[in-house]
């Protein structure tokens, strides 16, 4: 059994049985033969921020498709609070609150109207809808655009209130499929915020994300996925500090990259090495002590390097030593049905 | 139940806030009444027999309505939805995939009463009187708005179908010629062997047919029930097929 971190700090048993989402060898294939989601594996405690991570066509929002009953997996199974997502579609879409990726509002009803309906879709109708709708938009912070149609909201605002859409019924567990692309940093952070609020109710929230930072702040665990599949998963603490203790960044310029590599092979404290595009990145002990010796060796072969910088391994790191290749500017569409 | 409503309500509401998606729909059939009676009124008199002493305006207008109840708005306002990911939201609601198709269709069945009444009012501001009088007047908006519910139903399975926003456009090119293949200017009786095989075999020629006994001929029970029947057998068949496709969507 593995365990996960609790959001108020302890640790929590990862059990299938009573998990909010549990996922096993998960498969979506769609037509042409393109593998999107190639049997994955995960458990998501209740009560967890859970953290999908990927880039773009890693098979992030199929994921969450097949896990919000909107499309059936090819093989595998699932269950999201205890329910097939095949057997039980029905009773799932009962307990869970989506927020796509494409942020799906009506443009002709206003911010108010659409949460009533939306309630009202819910089994919540008359002055309950009413005062539940009310209640969302000072939640997110639409009150005063409340009577406008949606259409002339800002992109923060459709957000906040396709989130407050999610929520009408009080979900079990929320799934947000990239909430925060396209969003300016403000609006990020105020639905970060609404996010750990919602957390805080005690809501399994699942959530998918391209920005790493994203996933640092908010996430109690993390799986990131790449290519279909799973390639690691824990607590960010845990992955960054797989990665060793310092990340040392060597800007090569016109420097030989398996020459500077030969060079720094022996470096004390080394305890791997990747190489990028341009960088040759070292995963050392103590990565200022190490900058003397390495300028040091660089020197004695004659190597002319652009830049040295030191830093702590980032998630982006963890993705690069998953992968072989930076989350950050990766972008590929992913397939759709 | 209550969710059919909801979702109707809804869409009657986009009716209201978007005219502009509306007008056009009873701008070409209203302009069509008009342009006809200009062309043909000098050349079918009120003495012409099946005009049994009215204007010709009578004999065109059920055409009008047909023309005024058929749009393919509910079809475009779906695949709209489709490309917003609004639907993806309503889909992932607990309830019936039927219910979003239904609420679409009752909107329908609002715009065509409105459309049928306006085309209507103003066939008989041009001269048309209704022989079965006010109760064939609600008898005929009833028969025009159940038409476009029915063929509703086919620009519903295309957006469903191809989720693609052009081709739901497309798909009243389809209705165009079935309109016209119909005793639309004439009875049975005076078109080609050809046509008259072709308007026979076409079921719009019988709930024009239908309609036009309303205003011309009084309570001909056989044609109006024959006209129901035709937009039953339309709803249900293109109605049935929408609901079929919906239960289906994206569950491969």
């Amino acid at each position: 059994m593995t365990l996960s971190t609790d959001p108020r700090g302890g640790e929590m048993p990862l059990d299938a049985a009573g998990a909010a989402i549990s996922v096993r060898s998960l498969r979506r294939t769609f037509k042409g033969g393109i593998e999107a989601v190639r049997d994955i594996d995960l458990t998501v405690a209740r009560g967890e921020i859970f953290g999908f991570l990927g880039p773009n066509g890693a098979g992030k929002t199929t994921t969450v498709r097949m896990l919000c009953t909107l499309l059936p997996p090819t093989s595998g199974n699932a269950s999201v609070a205890g329910l097939d997502v095949v057997e039980d579609a029905a009773e799932v879409r009962r307990r869970i609150g989506v927020a796509l990726q494409e942020i799906g509002l009506d443009p002709v009803q206003t911010g108010r109207e659409l949460l009533e309906l939306q309630c009202g879709l819910y089994g919540v109708t008359g002055r309950d809808a009413r005062d539940r709708a009310e209640e969302l938009l000072e939640l997110v912070g639409l009150t005063e655009a409340a009577d406008r149609r949606t259409k002339t909201y800002s992109g923060g605002m459709k957000r906040r209130l396709d989130l407050a859409s999610a929520l009408v019924h009080a979900p079990e567990v929320l799934f947000l499929d990239e909430p925060t692309t396209g969003l300016d940093p403000a609006s990020r952070l105020t639905v970060w915020e609404e996010v750990r609020r919602i957390n805080a109710t005690g809501t399994s929230v699942f959530l998918t994300t391209q920005y790493l930072e994203e996933a640092d702040q908010l996430c109690q665990r993390l799986a990131i996925i790449d290519d279909g599949r799973i390639v690691t998963e824990g607590t960010p603490a845990q992955l960054k500090a797989q990665m060793g203790h310092d990340v040392v960044t060597i800007s090569l310029a016109a420097a030989d990259v398996p020459t500077t590599e030969a060079a720094l092979a022996e470096l004390p404290g080394l305890e791997r090495s990747m190489t990028e595009r341009e960088a040759l990145v070292l995963y050392v002990e103590d990565g200022a002590r190490s900058i003397p010796e390495i300028v040091r060796r660089l020197d004695r072969e004659s190597i002319g390097v652009a830049a040295i910088s030191v830093s702590r391994p980032t998630l982006d790191d963890v993705f690069l030593q998953a992968t072989g290749r930076r989350l950050e500017g990766d972008e590929q569409e992913e397939p759709t049905p | 139940m209550s969710e059919i409503l909801l979702l109707g309500r809804r869409a009657v509401r986009e009716i209201v806030r978007y005219p502009e998606a509306t007008i056009p729909t009873l701008f070409i059939p209203l302009f069509f009444l008009v342009v006809n009676l200009g062309q043909v009124q000098k050349t079918f008199p009120s003495t012409t027999p099946f005009l049994k002493g009215q204007s010709y305006v009578a004999f065109q207008l059920p055409v009008s309505i047909i023309f005024a109840a058929a749009t393919a708005t509910s079809g475009l306002a779906l695949v709209t939805e489709i490309d917003n990911g609004y639907f993806d939201k309503l889909l992932v609601t607990p309830i019936r995939r039927s219910s979003i198709i239904l609420g679409r269709l009752c909107a329908d069945f609002v715009r065509g009463i409105a459309g049928s009444l306006l085309v209507l009012l103003v066939g008989i501001a041009l001269g048309a009187r209704v022989a079965t009088g006010v109760p064939g007047a609600v008898v005929m908006i009833l028969l025009g708005a159940g038409f476009g519910v029915a063929y509703a139903g086919f620009a519903i399975l295309i957006a469903l179908r191809t989720r693609n926003v052009q081709a739901t456009q497309s798909s009243f090119l389809l209705f165009f010629p079935l309109l016209f293949l119909t005793p639309n200017f004439v009875p049975f009786n005076r078109l080609s062997s050809v046509m008259d095989t072709l308007a026979h075999i076409n079921p719009i020629s019988y709930v024009i047919v239908g309609l036009r006994s309303l205003v011309i001929d009084g309570w001909n029970w056989g044609e109006i029930g024959v006209a129901f029947a035709v937009v039953i057998a339309m709803g249900a068949i293109l109605t049935g097929a929408s609901l079929r496709t919906i239960a289906r969507y994206d569950r491969s």
